[in-house]
């Protein structure tokens, strides 16, 4: 034991001297977290909270074009700036220009061309019923479209929510228009008002709920999904740190030493996951707190932690061991620290890509979904979302479980093959 | 004398290497001999030392131990065995009491022993002004003091040290032959390489010449010297192993 503590305590003064290890462990993943979290709240929040600043130019000569105008306004979407002036061949430019993610162009015959699509569809409708003959002297719609230009810069996720709120808005008007059209065909002046009652109150109401499997129902939100992730990507990060500091004493003569002195390499081995799996830990409960407790200061959301604690604790400690597993795999197999560091973050960052921490991975092509599930940040991002996100039962967890340890055990085996075929072991 | 090393037909040849880097060695070591091992570059001494400490394994051949009127194996002997290795082997982040401490914890010596072996090795190596300073800011002598220290903290029986004063001052080979005499004095087999053949030539009871993997000439240097008829080591090497230059 006293070999163990002594190893230990090197290893502790070891890594408190890598200044750029140290950084690299606990500097990158609290900017990350915050940095991402912020941005991706930011991002939210411009679609969901009358961010977005839209640039309308209504050419149209009726009152449909200033509905939609006002439909705009009143959605809670848009923060709307009326550049009636401008024409066509501006627009593009004072998009830039004038700083908007989004122009519309209303054209002139907008009322017109819409009266004309109602009055063809209610014609046609009552025309079906025998209440009216077919007319065939109605004018005929042109299609002419509301142009919409956009910041190239706008991502294309985001300029799909927007074109589907605006597609919303102008079907709404739309409905409205035929309506009142088909009552007029009808012979009233209006929908008679209980009509219109019923319509608003038959309107299909939509309750969105997270699918978990536990009871409390935490809310999807950006701390959610990134103080998890990016802790995992920094855990993993450590092979930067680990695998380089096990190949420079490789190389600078002391496991050379080491391997004169009985039964001291598998200690070593020991007590460098000993201090990595607290580092790891430390790591994660740092990230953790300032999800909990810093984020709200800050306007972020507070991160809500999962109700099975210890299922919490089993799937940090299996997280970080297959961290510390591969970092000590990369550091055996190396031949310089140039290349456990350029490989060690290369692979990560690939692992990363393909196993979901900067994308969801049901967005992936099916055959990248498939490679995705070899890489072990994918496991340990699941076991997180299992947590964070879906209520944390163990029968879920139970796949990440298997596979991390699977992984672990594989690491340190290839671990074990090279250090005997070294003469190590 | 004891035999303390007996070395019969040893051979090492490394994977994918066409030819051995020790060819048939034949050789036997006192117990508390000084016994030198010369040879040019690339001649095998440091394959030698680290085979007859254990970091390598022999393609073929035996090496046997015999230590306390006892035969052991390596494994056994290894916790009395002493290493200095050419490179600096310790941990240059770390403090010379800090290296101490760590490898002497690792031989599993008991903690007061420990920390009075280590106040005396600082002293006979002469850093005690700096025992709490980082190792990788000392001068190259200092360095090589420090990583002969730490192959001493476990008092060995027998003690392996491969170019041991290499790069260092005057005052630091001084230093560190002197510290060797005392330690051999009080009963320890030392098995040393070094490429100062005025060092051999005061230090070494016996001495091996290896060229080429195979051992050439192998006496007190005195018998050497009056059987080739010259009158130095630098000689005598030049003589048994020629003047062409090695890789």
């Amino acid at each position: 034991m006293k070999k163990y503590w002594a190893s230990v305590q090197k290893e502790i003064v070891l890594f408190l001297n890598d200044k750029v290890g140290v950084l690299l462990m606990y500097m990158m993943p609290i900017l990350l977290v915050f940095i991402i979290t912020i941005v991706q709240n930011s991002a939210f929040q411009l679609v969901s909270e009358n961010r977005l600043d839209l640039l309308v130019v209504n050419k149209d000569t009726g009152a449909q074009g200033d509905s939609l105008i006002s439909m705009l306004k009143m959605s809670g979407s848009f923060s709307v700036e009326e550049a009636n002036n401008l024409q066509i061949n501006q627009l593009k430019s004072e998009t830039i220009d004038r700083k908007k993610l989004i122009a519309i162009w209303i054209p002139p015959h907008f009322t017109a061309e819409m009266d004309a699509q109602a009055g063809q569809m209610s014609n046609n409708m009552l025309s079906e019923f025998g209440a009216v003959e077919k007319d065939s002297t109605l004018i005929q719609p042109n299609h002419t479209p509301l142009q919409v230009f956009y910041d190239p810069v706008l991502q294309e996720n985001f300029r799909l929510t927007l074109m589907s709120s605006l597609s919303t808005l102008l079907e709404g008007l739309q409905n409205k228009n035929r309506l009142n059209r088909l009552f007029k065909d009808m012979g009233y002046d209006e929908i008679p008002a209980e009509i219109q009652q019923s319509m608003q109150n038959s309107r299909q109401l939509i309750v969105s709920e997270p699918a978990t499997s536990g009871e409390a129902s935490p809310i999807p939100n950006s701390t959610q999904h990134n103080v998890p992730a990016w802790s995992i990507f920094a855990m993993f990060f450590m092979v930067i740190s680990l695998g380089g500091n096990l190949v420079k004493e490789r190389l600078t003569g002391s496991f050379v030493r080491l391997r004169t002195i009985p039964g001291s390499f598998p200690l070593v081995l020991l007590s460098k996951m000993t201090v990595y799996l607290f580092i790891s830990l430390s790591q994660l409960m740092i990230l953790f707190a300032l999800g909990k407790f810093v984020f709200p200061f800050l306007g972020l959301p507070e991160l809500n932690f999962p109700q099975n604690v210890l299922a919490l604790i089993v799937i940090s400690v299996l997280s970080a061991l297959a961290a510390i597993s591969y970092a000590i795999l990369i550091g055996t197999f190396a031949k310089t620290q140039e290349q456990s560091n350029g490989f060690g973050a290369i692979s990560i960052i690939i692992f990363a890509a393909i196993g979901g921490i900067w994308v969801p991975s049901f967005i992936m092509p099916e055959y990248l979904q498939f490679i995705g599930l070899l890489s072990p940040l994918h496991w340990c991002i699941e076991g997180f979302y299992i947590l964070f996100l879906k209520g944390g039962s163990w029968s879920a967890l139970s796949g990440t479980i298997i596979y991390l340890l699977l992984f672990t055990f594989a690491c340190q085996l290839l671990t074990v093959m090279k250090m005997r075929s070294q003469n190590y072991l | 004398m004891e035999v303390a090393i007996h070395i019969t037909d040893l051979v090492k040849r490394y994977k994918n290497a066409d030819k051995n880097s020790l060819d048939h060695i034949d050789l036997a070591v006192h117990q508390g001999e000084k016994f030198g091992i010369f040879g040019p570059n690339g001649a095998g001494k440091t394959t030698l030392i680290s085979v007859l400490c254990g970091i390598l394994e022999p393609t073929s051949g035996k090496v046997s131990y015999h230590f306390d009127s006892r035969d052991l194996a390596i494994r056994e002997l290894l916790p009395h065995v002493g290493f200095v290795p050419q490179d600096f082997a310790f941990y240059p982040e770390l403090t010379p009491m800090q290296n101490l401490k760590y490898f002497g914890a690792l031989y599993g010596i008991s903690s007061t022993v420990l920390a009075a072996r280590i106040d005396r090795l600082l002293e006979q190596v002469g850093l005690n002004h700096v025992k709490d300073k980082k190792v990788g800011t000392f001068s190259g002598g200092m360095k090589r003091r420090i990583n002969l220290a730490i192959g001493l903290i476990n008092q060995p029986k027998l003690l392996f040290l491969d170019e041991p004063t290499v790069g260092v001052d005057v005052q630091s080979k001084v230093a560190i032959v002197s510290l060797l005499e005392e330690i051999n004095r009080d009963g320890t087999t030392i098995i040393y390489t070094s490429h100062h053949l005025k060092e051999a030539e005061d230090f070494c009871d016996r001495i091996a010449l290896i060229d080429e993997g195979k051992i050439i000439a192998i006496d007190t240097l005195d018998q050497l010297l009056q059987a080739n008829q010259v009158s130095n080591l630098e000689d005598l090497l030049i003589r048994l192993t020629g003047k062409h230059l090695r890789d």
